[in-house]
C-alpha cells in the first residue's frame, strides 16, 4: 500500500489504477465488521437490501414481516462498548401498523434511482407501493395479479419512470410512476412445468413457484429489461418494441471472456458497442449474422441451427413476437438471481439448479465460467452483488455468502456469520462494504479489516491473552 | 543446524498437543483431567502453531458422534477460549458450526447419544456462550450474533449468571448509597446542633458534679461548717473537686439518708439522664462520624476529637457517680426509663392513687410539669432549681396523674390552661378502662426503694409496730407484686340441645357439649330433627362449638370412606391400564426385535455389531471392565434379548425370503403385465 502511494506520488501510476488497486485490496480484506452494527428492527427474514444510488448513505431493507426500514450507514445513532461498536438504528420503518402498509412479506424494496425522496416496495400481498421517504406515506399503489417477487427501476432512465415487476404471473409488468398505470405487459415467459414424481405414498412436488422471479434493467441502455423466469429462461426485452429480442440459451457457449476491448482498434470498439445497442433495436434474425462478425471466437453453434426446427407456427406471428417460440433455457429450474455488471457487458445469473452463470451480453452466450460447486437457495429470489470493477461477485449460498472471481470463477472469500440462509447482499462501492441480510433477521456489515491505527486504544487491551498458568 | 531441530521440536510439540487432547477427551469422567488440561495449556501457550493445531483438533473432536467426547472437548475449548486471543479468533470464525455441534440447534444435526450427557452438553454450551459473550462479545461480532440468535430467535433460556450477579451488585450499591445518604443527613443535623448538644451535656455533667459535691459535703461537712448555696459554687473548679473526690474516696462511702435524700434523688435522675441519653447519643455520634464520608474531613475530625473528649469526661463522671455510693441498681433504672417513656406517650388515663403527697406542692409541681412538657432540659437543670427538680423528678409521674385526676373530678383548678385540657381529653379518649386492682395503689410511683416489712399485729407491746430496718422486701419483689393481674374469663355460649327426633314425638332436649349419649354427635338439625349437611367445611376447633366439630368429623368420616372407595376404583383402573400398557410394550418390543433381526438377517452382519457381540460375550465372564466411551452408547443386552434374537433369526430370514420373492413377483407383474 505504501509502495502504491509512493508510486502515485512519483506519478508512476495513474489515479484511476491507484484507486482501483486500493479498492481491490480493501475488497480482498472484507470481514465481518465488529464496529458497525445495524440494529435490525425486522421480525422476519430480510429479503432485500439496497443502498441509495445518489449519496451512498441510506440503506433500505425489506423484510418478511411486511416491514421496510431505512438506515443511515454513514452516521451511527449511538455507540456501545466505550465507542467501540457503532450502532446504526433505523431512521424509520414502515410495517403492518402503518395505515397503508403491506399486509404480507415485502420481497423487494428499492430506491428511486434519481434521489432518496421515493422508494418502492413490492410485496406478497400483490401490491407495489411507492413511498415518500420524508413523510413515509404511500404516494402510489399498484395492484398486481399475484405475489410480487422483484421490482426494478432503471438507473439510466431519463425518459421514463418505469418499475419493472416480476410477479407470480408469467407476464412482466411495467408500472409507470408518472401516470400511475401499467405501461406495458411483457409476455413471453411460460408456465413452469411442475414435476410430480410419485413416491410411494405421496407426490413429491419439485417446483411449485411460478412466474418471474427476478427482473433487472440493463446498465447500458435505458430501454433494455432483463427478466429471469421460473421457466429457467432469461429474456431480454426492448420496452419500445413488442416481444423479447433475446433469450439466453445455456447450450450456446463461448469459452472465456472476450478479448479485452483495449486490444482492439478504437473503431472496432465503437462497432461493438453499437452492435449491442443496434442489436436491441433489430430483429432477432437480422442480429444473428451481425454477431458473427462482432464476436470473433468461441462460437460453437449458430442460433440458426435451432430456429428452423420450430416449424411453421411462427410464420403466423408478428415478427416481433417470434422469440416467444424460443424455448431456450438458461438454467434448469427457475432463475433466482440476475445481476448485470456495471459496464453492462456481462450478466451473472443464479438458478435454482445451484448454478451461477456468466453471460456475455453482446453475444448472448454462456461463457462457461465454472463457479464451482455451490448450493443456492431454490425457493426464493436471491440478490447478487458485484463489486465496482466487476472483479468479484457476491453470491448468497445458503447460510454463507461467497465471493467469486467473475472471470475465473474461483472462490476468493467466504463470509460466515449468518445462522440461517442469506437472501440478499448489496455491495457499496463507495465504502467497499458489503451488506447481507438473511432469514435470521440480521443485517450484517462486512467491511475491510481495520488497519493498525486502532490497536493502540486502551480498551483494546481487554482482548488479549490471559494465561494464568 | 538449528532449524531442523526446532522443526523437530515443533513437530513433536504438535504431535503432543493432538495426543494430549485426544487422551483428555477419551474419558468417561464429567471433568477433564486437570493434569492433562494443564499439560495442554502449557504446550499450547508458547506456540501459535500448536494453538492452531489444537483449535483444529478440537473442532474435529466436536464432530465426533459421541456427546461425552463433545462435552469434554467443549470444556477444553472453554479453557483455551478464556485465555488465548489467537484461539478466540480462530474459533469465532466457525462459531456457528461449534454452536450447532454443541447446542444442537439445527434440526438436521441433533446431538448424539447418550442423551443424558447431550443435555448437559447443551446447557454447558449455552452457559459458555453467555460467558464468552459477556467477556469478549464486544470484540467479536460473531459471538454477539450467536448469542443474539440463540437468545432472541431460537429463544434458548440462558442462565443469565452475569445479569443476576450484576443485579445483586446493583442492589448492594443502592443500599450502600442510601445508607450513605442517611449518614450524611444525620451528620448535617449533628453539625447544626452540635454546640447545643455539647452545652446540654456539659450542663448535666456539671450538675452531677454539684450534686456529688453537695452530697459529700453534707455527709462530711455538716458537722464542721454550714453549707451555703454560694459555697459550693467555689467547689466547681475541677481541681478542687478532684481533690475533694480523691480525699473522699479514701473516706467511707456516703450513705443515703433522709437528709440528703433529695440530693440523691436528683443525682439518680441526672445519672439516668447521663447514662441513658447522653452517653448513648455520644456513642452514636462517634460511630456516625467514623462511618460518614464527607468532603471536609477537618471539621469531622475535630468534631470526632471533641466527641471522644466528651465521652471520656462523661465516663469519668459516671465513674464518679458510681463511686460516690448512691445506689443505682440497673433494674430500677430500667423501670424508670420505661415509666418515663410511658409517660411521654401519654397513656395514662383513669389512674387512682392511694399514696399521699402534700397537696400544697401539687400546684407547683403541676405548673413545672407544664414547663417540662416543652422539654427544655436546661430549665430543669438550672442551678437554682436544683433541689426542686430532684423532687420533681421523683414525684412527677404520680403527681401529674393525680393532678389531672383531681382536675377531672372537681374541675377546681382554674389555672390549668385550655391546651392542658385538650391534651387531657385526648389522653382520656385513648385511655383503656381497667378493672380495679391492688396494682393501682402504686401506679406511676417511683418505687426503687426496698419496702419495710409491716409486722403490725405481731407485736403486742408496741401497737404502732416495731420498726425493723432489716426486715425489708426488695424493690424487685414489690414491683413483681404490683404487676397487673388479669383473670381469664371464658365466655361460654349457650349449649345447643341435641334435637334428635324421639320415637314418642318431639325432639331430644338434652344439652351436651359434643355428643348426646342417646343420639350420637350433636349436629345441626332442622325443625323436624333431620340432620342438615352443610357443604361448607370450616375448620372450627373451638371447644365452645363442640357440636359443630362433631358434625364436621362425621362428615369427614363419610367423605373419607367415599374417597377410599373412589381411590380403589381408580387404582383398579390404573392397574388395568398399566397391565395393558405393559402388554403393548411387550408387543412393541417383540416387534422391534423382529424388525431388528430382520434387518440383521437381511444384511451381512455389520462389523460393528459383530464387535459388540464379541465384546459382550467376552465381557460377561470376566465381569465389569473399565467403563469406555463405547459402553456408554451400548444398550444393555439381556438374556432374553439374546434368546429372542436366536429364535427370531430363523423366523426373520424366512420372512425376508418370502417378502423378496413376493417383491420379485410384483415387479415381474408390473414389467410384463401382458404376460401375467
Amino acid at each position: 500500500m505504501w509502495k502504491d502511494i509512493g508510486d502515485r506520488e512519483m506519478g508512476k501510476i495513474r489515479p484511476n489504477s491507484f484507486s482501483s488497486r486500493i479498492k481491490s485490496n480493501r475488497i480482498s480484506n472484507l470481514q465481518l465488521s465488529n464496529n458497525k452494527d445495524i440494529v435490525s428492527p425486522h421480525r422476519g427474514s430480510i429479503n432485500s437490501l439496497q443502498v441509495d444510488l445518489t449519496e451512498g448513505r441510506y440503506l433500505l431493507s425489506g423484510a418478511s414481516d411486511a416491514s421496510a426500514a431505512v438506515f443511515d450507514i454513514q452516521r451511527a445513532t449511538n455507540y456501545e462498548g466505550d465507542g467501540l461498536i457503532a450502532k446504526h438504528k433505523c431512521l424509520f420503518s414502515v410495517d403492518k401498523q402503518h395505515q397503508k402498509g403491506h399486509k404480507y412479506a415485502i420481497s423487494s424494496a428499492i430506491w428511486y434511482p434519481v434521489d432518496t425522496g421515493l422508494f418502492v416496495t413490492g410485496s406478497y400481498d400483490h401490491h407495489i407501493k411507492v413511498w415518500d421517504t420524508n413523510t413515509t406515506q404511500v404516494v402510489m399503489n399498484f395492484k398486481m395479479p399475484g405475489k410480487v417477487y422483484r421490482t426494478a427501476m432503471s438507473t439510466l432512465a431519463t425518459s421514463h419512470m418505469l418499475i419493472a415487476a416480476g410477479t407470480e404471473d408469467v407476464q412482466v409488468r411495467l408500472c409507470d410512476i408518472s401516470s400511475g398505470a401499467f405501461a406495458h405487459t411483457l409476455s413471453g415467459h411460460r408456465v413452469y412445468m411442475v414435476y410430480k414424481v410419485p413416491v410411494i405414498m405421496y407426490y413429491m412436488v419439485f417446483m411449485v413457484a411460478d412466474g418471474v422471479m427476478t427482473v433487472e434493467w440493463s446498465t447500458s441502455s435505458e430501454w433494455v429489461l432483463i427478466t429471469g423466469g421460473c421457466d429457467g429462461a432469461i429474456r431480454f426485452w426492448d420496452i419500445r418494441r413488442a416481444g423479447c429480442f433475446l433469450v439466453l440459451d445455456q447450450s450456446q457457449s463461448q469459452l472465456g471472456q472476450r478479448p479485452p476491448v483495449l486490444a482492439r482498434s478504437a473503431a472496432n470498439k465503437v462497432s461493438v458497442s453499437k452492435s449491442l445497442s443496434a442489436g436491441q433495436n433489430l430483429l432477432v434474425k437480422s442480429r444473428v449474422p451481425q454477431k458473427k462478425y462482432a464476436n470473433g471466437h468461441g462460437m460453437k453453434q449458430s442460433t440458426i441451427a435451432r430456429m428452423p426446427s420450430k416449424g411453421s407456427a411462427r410464420q403466423r406471428l408478428h415478427p416481433g413476437m417470434l422469440s416467444i417460440q424460443d424455448r431456450a433455457t438458461a438454467h434448469y429450474g427457475a432463475v433466482t438471481g440476475l445481476k448485470v455488471t456495471d459496464d453492462g457487458m456481462y450478466l451473472l445469473s443464479a438458478g435454482s439448479d445451484s448454478r451461477i452463470k456468466l453471460w456475455d451480453l453482446e453475444s448472448g452466450y454462456n461463457t462457461l465460467v465454472n463457479f464451482g460447486k455451490v448450493r443456492l437457495q431454490a425457493s426464493k429470489a436471491i440478490q447478487l452483488a458485484v463489486s465496482q470493477d466487476s472483479a468479484q461477485v457476491f453470491v448468497p449460498c445458503m447460510a454463507v455468502v461467497k465471493a467469486f472471481d467473475v472471470w475465473s470463477g474461483k472462490m476468493s472469500l467466504t463470509f460466515r456469520g449468518h445462522y440461517e440462509s442469506v437472501n440478499c447482499c448489496w455491495f457499496s462501492s463507495q465504502d467497499q462494504e458489503l451488506y447481507t441480510g438473511g432469514n435470521d433477521r440480521q443485517i450484517l456489515v462486512w467491511s475491510p479489516s481495520k488497519t493498525i491505527t486502532d490497536d493502540t486504544n486502551g480498551r483494546q487491551a481487554k482482548d488479549e491473552d490471559s494465561w494464568s498458568d | 543446524m538449528a532449524m531442523p531441530v526446532e522443526m523437530e521440536m515443533e513437530m513433536e510439540g504438535r504431535g503432543k498437543v493432538r495426543a494430549l487432547i485426544e487422551k483428555a477427551t477419551n474419558s468417561t469422567a464429567s471433568e477433564v483431567d486437570p493434569r492433562l488440561l494443564k499439560a495442554i495449556k502449557s504446550v499450547v501457550r508458547f506456540s501459535d502453531s500448536g494453538l492452531r493445531l489444537a483449535a483444529h483438533t478440537l473442532m474435529d473432536l466436536m464432530k465426533r458422534d459421541h456427546s461425552q467426547v463433545r462435552y469434554l472437548t467443549l470444556l477444553i475449548i472453554d479453557e483455551l477460549f478464556m485465555r488465548s486471543k489467537l484461539f478466540r479468533t480462530l474459533l469465532v470464525e466457525n462459531l456457528d458450526q461449534l454452536l450447532a455441534l454443541s447446542v444442537g440447534f439445527r434440526r438436521n444435526m441433533p446431538l448424539p447419544a447418550p442423551p443424558a450427557i447431550a443435555s448437559t452438553l447443551r446447557s454447558k454450551a449455552i452457559e459458555f456462550l453467555e460467558k464468552w459473550n459477556a467477556s469478549f462479545g464486544i470484540h467479536y461480532r460473531q459471538l454477539r450474533l450467536g448469542f443474539d440468535y440463540l437468545k432472541n430467535t431460537l429463544r434458548f433460556q440462558f442462565p443469565n449468571l452475569q445479569e443476576t450477579a450484576a443485579r445483586i451488585e446493583r442492589e448492594r450499591r443502592e443500599r450502600e448509597r442510601r445508607t450513605r445518604e442517611i449518614l450524611q443527613n444525620k451528620f448535617e443535623t449533628l453539625k447544626m446542633n452540635f454546640s447545643s448538644f455539647k452545652e446540654e451535656i456539659q450542663a448535666t455533667a456539671d450538675e452531677i458534679g454539684e450534686c456529688l459535691d453537695i452530697a459529700l459535703t453534707k455527709e462530711e461537712g455538716v458537722p464542721h461548717f454550714l453549707l451555703d448555696d454560694e459555697d459550693f459554687v467555689e467547689f466547681r473548679s475541677s481541681e478542687l473537686r478532684q481533690i475533694r473526690l480523691d480525699s473522699l474516696k479514701e473516706g467511707e462511702k456516703v450513705h443515703e439518708n433522709s437528709d440528703n435524700k433529695v440530693v440523691f434523688d436528683a443525682l439518680r435522675e441526672l445519672y439516668k439522664l447521663l447514662v441513658t441519653k447522653h452517653l448513648v447519643s455520644v456513642q452514636e455520634w462517634i460511630s456516625l462520624l467514623v462511618r460518614v464520608e464527607v468532603a471536609d474531613n477537618r471539621s469531622r475530625d475535630s468534631m470526632l476529637k471533641e466527641l471522644i473528649d466528651i465521652r471520656n469526661s462523661l465516663m469519668s463522671v459516671k465513674k464518679d457517680c458510681e463511686e460516690s455510693g448512691c445506689t443505682l441498681p440497673k433494674t430500677v433504672n430500667k423501670n424508670e426509663e420505661e415509666e418515663e417513656d410511658f409517660w411521654e406517650e401519654g397513656n395514662f388515663g383513669l389512674a387512682e392513687n392511694g399514696s399521699t403527697t402534700e397537696p400544697e406542692k401539687r400546684r407547683e409541681v403541676q405548673s413545672s410539669n407544664i414547663e417540662k412538657k416543652s422539654k427544655s432540659v436546661e430549665d430543669r437543670n438550672s442551678k437554682t432549681s436544683n433541689k426542686q427538680s430532684g423532687n420533681l423528678a421523683k414525684v412527677s409521674a404520680s403527681c401529674k396523674v393525680k393532678a389531672k385526676d383531681k382536675e377531672c373530678s372537681s374541675s377546681k383548678d382554674k389555672e390549668c390552661s385550655g391546651s392542658e385540657k385538650s391534651v387531657r381529653s385526648e389522653l382520656l379518649a385513648e385511655a383503656p378502662v381497667l378493672r380495679w386492682g391492688s396494682f393501682m395503689d402504686n401506679w406511676g410511683s417511683v418505687s426503687n426503694k426496698d419496702t419495710l416489712l409491716n409486722q403490725n399485729g405481731l407485736e403486742f407491746d408496741n401497737h404502732w409496730g416495731r420498726v425493723d430496718y432489716d426486715a425489708v422486701i426488695p424493690a424487685e419483689k414489690i414491683a413483681e407484686l404490683n404487676l397487673q393481674a388479669i383473670v381469664y374469663q371464658e365466655n361460654l355460649g349457650e349449649i345447643q340441645p341435641c334435637r334428635a327426633p324421639l320415637k314418642k314425638g318431639g325432639l331430644c332436649q338434652r344439652r351436651d357439649l359434643k355428643a348426646c349419649p342417646f343420639h350420637g354427635p350433636i349436629i345441626p338439625r332442622d325443625d323436624a330433627g333431620n340432620q342438615i349437611n352443610q357443604s361448607s367445611s370450616t375448620d372450627d376447633t373451638d371447644p365452645g362449638l363442640g357440636s359443630d366439630l362433631a358434625e364436621q368429623l362425621a362428615k369427614q368420616a363419610v367423605k373419607n370412606v367415599k374417597e377410599r372407595d373412589k381411590e380403589d376404583a381408580r387404582k383398579r383402573k390404573l392397574d388395568k391400564q398399566s397391565l395393558q400398557r405393559e402388554k403393548l410394550a411387550r408387543v412393541r418390543e417383540h416387534n422391534d426385535a423382529v424388525l431388528r433381526d430382520a434387518a440383521i438377517a437381511s444384511t451381512s452382519r455389520s462389523t460393528v455389531f459383530g464387535e459388540d457381540m464379541g465384546e459382550t460375550v467376552g465381557e460377561n465372564p470376566v465381569g465389569r471392565k473399565k467403563q469406555t466411551l463405547a459402553s456408554m452408547l451400548r444398550k444393555k443386552v439381556t438374556t432374553k434379548d439374546r434368546l429372542a434374537q436366536r429364535l427370531l433369526n430363523t423366523r426373520a430370514t424366512e420372512a425376508t425370503l418370502r417378502q423378496m420373492t413376493q417383491g420379485e413377483d410384483a415387479t415381474y407383474r408390473e414389467t410384463f403385465p401382458n404376460q401375467w
